[in-house]
């Protein structure tokens, strides 16, 4: 039933974590690529022999680097690939992937490797679980890496827009579908008027949402915890410098901490926070509500836990969650049990992935950097920053959809031909906040406007 | 007694969709019987008197593509056609026909008469035969007891039907007829899921009573529309006119005072009622700002004073009634001939179906119609159609036909339905096809005449019909391929004249069809004047038809491309089916609304997972990698 020809089209993405110097590779699978990577590299390829050869746009040269063919079946994905391995800037990868998805392929879904990989029978069947943990936690960090370049508020403003386009297509919609009401809804020239307010909204985001692309920005990785537990500490081990203020009393720390490492390859931004405690002191109140949004963006939260307090762990997880407005059981929660100088006895009785340091010590220290790096670069390997890219494409293509709308509007073209390019820019948006049906669009068409004989 | 033909199908109810399967059956030359109360209420309109309408026609014309009966009998009925939204568009264009009650009504017997393998018998049905979960029989009223393979129920609004005027409410099928109780009550014991809706039609009032002086006048269309391809403008019946009036704010005080006794305030109304056809006093309720709402008047026929004054469809007590409908402007004096009311009654969830309408609860039982949550004759006609066509094969031992949502607007309705259910009366729109520019009442032939040549249902008529229609389409193309327009040329000067467009370099007509300045009118003109061969054929309406055809294929060509591309994606989609036991609630990745929705819907492919709103390419692909690991059968995933 799951044939191999369902995912034939062509995905390109950067295949290695963003920001690194050294060799950046990008990834082309699916029918055709071979011929596409010909005629970027202007060199004829053969199977698995490295070509090394300038890459080209438009006649420009834009690096230079090796090429290699993976014929199917024996292949990543299982399906014919091509691996363009240039200078890891991410700039020059950018362009390089610009050139590919002009010329036919498009930019791959987050996950989406992986995930042709296991269809095509290249992984073992047992890995269902991780690549679906893959695929969401891979498109969890675009709308994180998103949100993150625009403060915070990237998926209140598709949304907005997705609600502003919504509207329109009701108006237009209702046009078409009941003529006979006395209003001629599309007589107003409010419909054109919006169409630009809207075309207007999606530049502006479109523009920061490129900018926050190019900054080659480390998966973030959160400390969180009751205070005193060591998180400070464990900040400046980590980081191999003393960063943070540590002192015996509980809620030293009271602001955000962030420090840039990089662990196993994969640049990281480590941030550490207030202790979690119900408190009325107002500073720290504050830090704790900064503490609990940095949760909410992180890829991975490491849940400091004092060893030498002989807690339950998952019940105390639990009640750190609860203070951070945390879900129990969230897949990005790891447990660090600090302070395992003062007990002899190792706790392993959690649900949760955990692992057992001292920050005074150092011991164990190894084991944590390890988990990270696993952590961190699980999602790394399906590059957030091309996932990223995905929510520029599809803002680009609403945006297009939305000039074309225009266009026919002021030219007098058809009705029906506007509303198949709102239907196309919502779709578009759809991509990133979800599909809209025609039943939603009808019942608030009855709920706007006085509809029926 | 047992009755001693054998039957293939048997098709319970004769109105719109009832009249369909069983003619469609019939065509397809199974043993068919349609088993209706009444013979005399075969193909009875129970509201009001029109065939078509937006996103209605585009069913009609599909129903006619497959060689239905719908088109035809609104020809030989129709009298008043008009076509709607003209100039927004060839895909949302639609025709529509008033027709007279009678003429329609006797058109479909007619049709029903003379058709082969099709007998028919007056009974109600009360019961079913059923053995090992399957069908094999019904048994009437009087206690016939008819052995078939397959049935198809199509019984409307009379499930449990209970007709409300005012507080006043009593049991009865629509006004006239009685009900189904015996047959609701054998149903609602089966493992179905029964909802109530509810629907309403307005007081009939008396033309003679009427005055006319005042008010606007609509004329139909001329030139005249038709419906059906075999059909033209000759075979129509004498034309009359329809009339617009509007309530005023006394008439919406009348109402507001009256509210408190109307049946939907009152309580006793427990069915939903569809949004889109609200009743007069939802109207004035709901739109409080509105001082007028317009009212269609439309002649009930050609040999009745009747009229049916659209737009006033209420519940209100009867005085009520009178009061406020004497306060619209022409109907001073007016004298209502039947009260207005609204009906509660039976329907099933189309959840439990699948796509070729056959229920999931008893193998052999086809639902269609009404009583699968839809509203409308067209709606009713397109599922009679497409469930009789299914009946057919499934009692030759054939696969059914599952529509699809971009080969036909049948495909929208019907996956919509099974996929989503619904909550109130369901009527077509044309918005609820997402490939709208494909599907298109001109070219509903060319997307189904194949199938149905497949399916065995169309006849040699049509056939020769649709061969001769495609030959000319043909040939008209070549024609305009060919003729070279040279700049600097006579004919190049002549279109510059013409129409006021210039060609730089040789051009052939199609291309020049392609620019947006120049349309299917100028284009024939160009054709007719100046290059001589094929004038007649062009200057045929059906000519016109064809060249309109070739002018929308060139211009729309970029964008049923994209719909073409974006179809092949959801097709390959549609291949893959999920696992009716996938446990949605234990995958991770999914948020809890979409594990909420799909637990509900269970769809059965990608495809229809992948139309639930609010639906990510993520969780799609996390649905498929669950179906793989399905397939190969690692029962952990479900349950
Ligand atoms: C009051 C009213 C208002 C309506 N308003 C609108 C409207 O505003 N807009 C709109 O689009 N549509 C409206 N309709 C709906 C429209 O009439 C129906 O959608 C359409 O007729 C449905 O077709 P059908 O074939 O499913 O059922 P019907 O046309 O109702 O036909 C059912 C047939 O089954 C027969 N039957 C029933 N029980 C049995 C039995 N046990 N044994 C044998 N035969 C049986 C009946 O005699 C009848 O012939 C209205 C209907 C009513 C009654
Ligand atoms: N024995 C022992 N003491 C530790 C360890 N890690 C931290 N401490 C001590 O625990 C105390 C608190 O450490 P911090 O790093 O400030 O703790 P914190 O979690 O940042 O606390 P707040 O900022 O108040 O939330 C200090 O006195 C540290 O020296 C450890 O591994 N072993
Ligand atoms: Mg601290």
């Amino acid at each position: 039933m799951v044939s191999a020809s369902l995912h034939s089209d062509l995905i390109a993405a950067v295949a290695t974590p963003p920001g690194q110097g050294g060799i950046g590779i990008v990834r082309l699978s699916g029918h055709g690529a071979k011929s596409l990577a010909e005629k970027v590299a202007q060199a004829k390829l053969e199977p698995r022999k490295a070509v090394f050869t300038k890459f080209f746009h438009a006649g420009q040269v834009l690096d230079e680097g090796l090429v290699i063919l993976f014929p199917r079946p024996n292949s990543f994905t299982g399906e014919e690939v091509v691996e363009f391995q240039g200078h890891g800037s991410p700039v020059v990868l950018q362009l390089l992937l610009n050139t590919l998805c002009e010329q036919g392929a498009r930019l791959a879904r987050p996950g989406e490797f992986s995930e042709r990989a296991y269809l095509n029978g290249k992984m073992d069947l047992a890995q269902a679980e991780a690549i679906a943990d893959l695929i969401a936690s891979a498109s969890a960090t675009a709308a994180r890496g998103a949100m993150r370049s625009l403060q915070g508020e990237f998926s209140a403003r598709v949304n907005a827009l997705a609600a502003g386009l919504e509207k329109l297509r009701i108006f237009v919609e209702a046009a078409i579908d009941f003529p006979d009401e006395d209003v001629d809804i599309l007589a107003d020239h409010q419909v054109l008027t919006n169409i630009q307010q809207l075309r207007q909204q999606l530049a502006d985001l479109l523009a920061q949402t490129q900018q926050g692309q190019l900054l080659a920005e480390g998966a973030s990785v959160t400390l969180l915890g009751a205070p005193n537990t060591g998180k400070s500490s464990l900040l400046n081990v980590l980081a191999g410098e003393e960063a943070a203020i540590v002192t015996d009393i509980p809620g030293t720390t009271r602001d955000l901490l962030k420090v840039d490492l990089i662990i196993g390859g994969i640049p990281i931004r480590l941030v550490d926070t207030a202790g979690l405690r119900e408190t009325s002191e107002r500073v720290e109140q504050l830090g704790i509500e900064r503490a609990q949004k940095q949760a909410q963006l992180a890829e991975v939260i490491l849940v400091v836990v004092d060893a030498s307090q002989g807690q339950d762990i998952d019940e105390e997880v639990s009640r750190l969650c609860g203070l951070s407005e945390l879900r129990v059981g969230d897949k990005r929660i790891f447990v660090v049990m600090n302070k395992q100088d003062l007990v002899s006895r190792i706790d392993t009785n959690t649900t949760y992935a955990i692992c057992h340091v001292s920050a005074k010590t150092g011991d164990g220290m190894e084991i944590l950097r390890q988990h990270i790096q696993q952590r961190v670069g699980f999602v790394a390997q399906e590059a957030p920053f091309t996932a990223r890219a995905r929510h520029v494409d599809a803002l680009q293509v609403a945006s297009a959809a939305l000039q074309q709308a225009q266009d026919c509007l002021q030219n007098k073209h058809e009705t029906e031909i506007v509303a198949e390019e709102l239907r196309l820019a919502h779709n578009a948006l759809g991509e990133i906040v979800g599909t809209v049906s025609a039943d939603d669009l009808l019942g608030k068409i009855f709920s706007e406007f006085c509809i029926g004989k | 007694m047992d009755y001693p033909d054998q039957f293939d199908v048997i098709v319970v109810g004769g109105g719109h969709a009832g009249t369909e399967a069983a003619a469609a059956a019939a065509r397809m030359g199974v043993r068919t019987l349609l088993l209706t109360q009444s013979i005399e209420t075969i193909g009875q309109m129970s509201c009001n008197p029109a065939i078509g309408g937006i996103g209605k026609s585009h069913l009609v014309a599909e129903i006619d593509a497959l060689d239905g009966i719908m088109a035809k009998a609104a020809d030989a009925a129709g009298i008043h056609f008009k076509i709607l939204n003209a100039r927004k568009g060839p895909a949302v264009r639609a025709t529509r026909a008033q027709a007279d009650r009678v003429l329609y009504k006797n058109a479909v017997r007619k049709m029903l008469e003379q058709q082969p393998n099709l007998s028919l018998f007056q009974q109600s049905v009360v019961d079913f035969v059923i053995q090992n979960n399957t069908i094999t029989g019904v048994v009437t009223q009087m206690g016939l007891v008819f052995s078939c393979r397959c049935v198809v129920l199509t019984t409307g609004t009379f499930l449990g039907g209970k007709i409300h005027i005012g507080t006043e409410n009593h049991a009865g099928g629509r006004a006239g007829d009685a009900p189904s109780i015996a047959l609701a009550h054998r149903l609602r014991a089966l493992p179905f899921r029964v909802g109530r809706l509810k629907t309403g039609t307005p007081p009939r009032i008396d033309g003679r009573s009427v005055d006319f002086s005042n008010l606007e006048v609509q004329p139909g269309d001329d030139p005249r529309p038709v419906m059906s391809d075999l059909c033209t403008s000759m075979d129509h019946p004498r034309q009359v006119n329809c009339f617009i009036t509007r309530t005023n704010p006394q008439t919406h005080k009348i109402i507001q005072d009256n509210l408190s006794r109307s049946a939907l305030c009152s309580g006793a109304i427990e069915g939903v009622g569809p949004r889109y056809c609200p009743s007069i006093e939802d109207k004035v309720v709901r739109f409080a700002d509105k001082n007028e709402h317009q009212i269609f008047i439309e002649p009930e026929g050609l040999n009745t004073t009747e009229l049916y004054p659209n737009g006033i469809s209420t519940s209100l007590p009867f005085d009520a009634q009178l009061a406020f409908v004497r306060s619209i402007e022409g109907f001073a004096k007016a004298h209502i001939t039947r009260p207005g009311y609204a009906i509660e009654y039976d329907y099933f969830d189309p959840r439990d179906l699948t796509h070729s309408l056959q229920t999931k609860v008893l193998d052999g039982l086809f639902f269609a119609g009404q009583i699968n949550g839809t509203t409308g004759y067209e709606e009713a006609g397109a599922q009679g159609l497409l469930a009789g066509i299914n009946a057919a094969r499934k009692s030759q031992h054939q696969a059914t036909w599952e529509p699809r949502r971009d080969e036909a607007y049948i495909g929208v309705m019907v996956d919509d339905l099974v996929n989503l259910g619904t909550s109130e009366p369901y009527r077509m729109f044309t918005s609820r096809a997402e490939y709208r520019l494909r599907l298109r009442q001109d070219n509903a032939d060319q997307r189904l005449h194949e199938l149905g040549l497949h399916l065995g249902v169309i006849g040699e008529q049509r056939a020769q019909h649709f061969a001769a229609k495609m030959h000319q389409l043909e040939s008209l193309r070549s024609q305009l391929a060919s003729a070279k327009v040279q700049p600097n040329s006579a004919l190049a000067a002549a279109l510059l004249s013409l129409i006021g467009v210039g060609v730089s370099k040789d051009t052939d007509l199609l291309e020049l069809l392609r620019r947006p300045d120049v349309n299917a009118a100028s284009i024939a003109t160009i054709l007719a004047g100046h290059i001589g061969t094929q004038q007649a054929s062009t200057a045929t309406m059906r000519g016109a038809d064809l060249l309109g055809q070739i002018e929308i294929e060139t211009k729309y060509a970029g964008y049923i491309k994209r719909q073409d591309n974006e179809i092949a994606k959801i097709r390959r989609h549609e291949g893959m089916s999920l696992p009716q036991g996938l446990r949605y609630n234990d995958i991770d990745g999914l948020s809890n609304e979409l594990r909420f929705k799909l637990s509900d819907a269970r769809p059965a492919t990608l495809a229809r997972a992948a139309r639930i709103p609010g639906m990510t390419p993520a969780a799609l692909s996390i649905l498929l990698v669950y179906a793989k690991k399905f397939a190969h059968g690692d029962s952990a995933a479900t349950g």
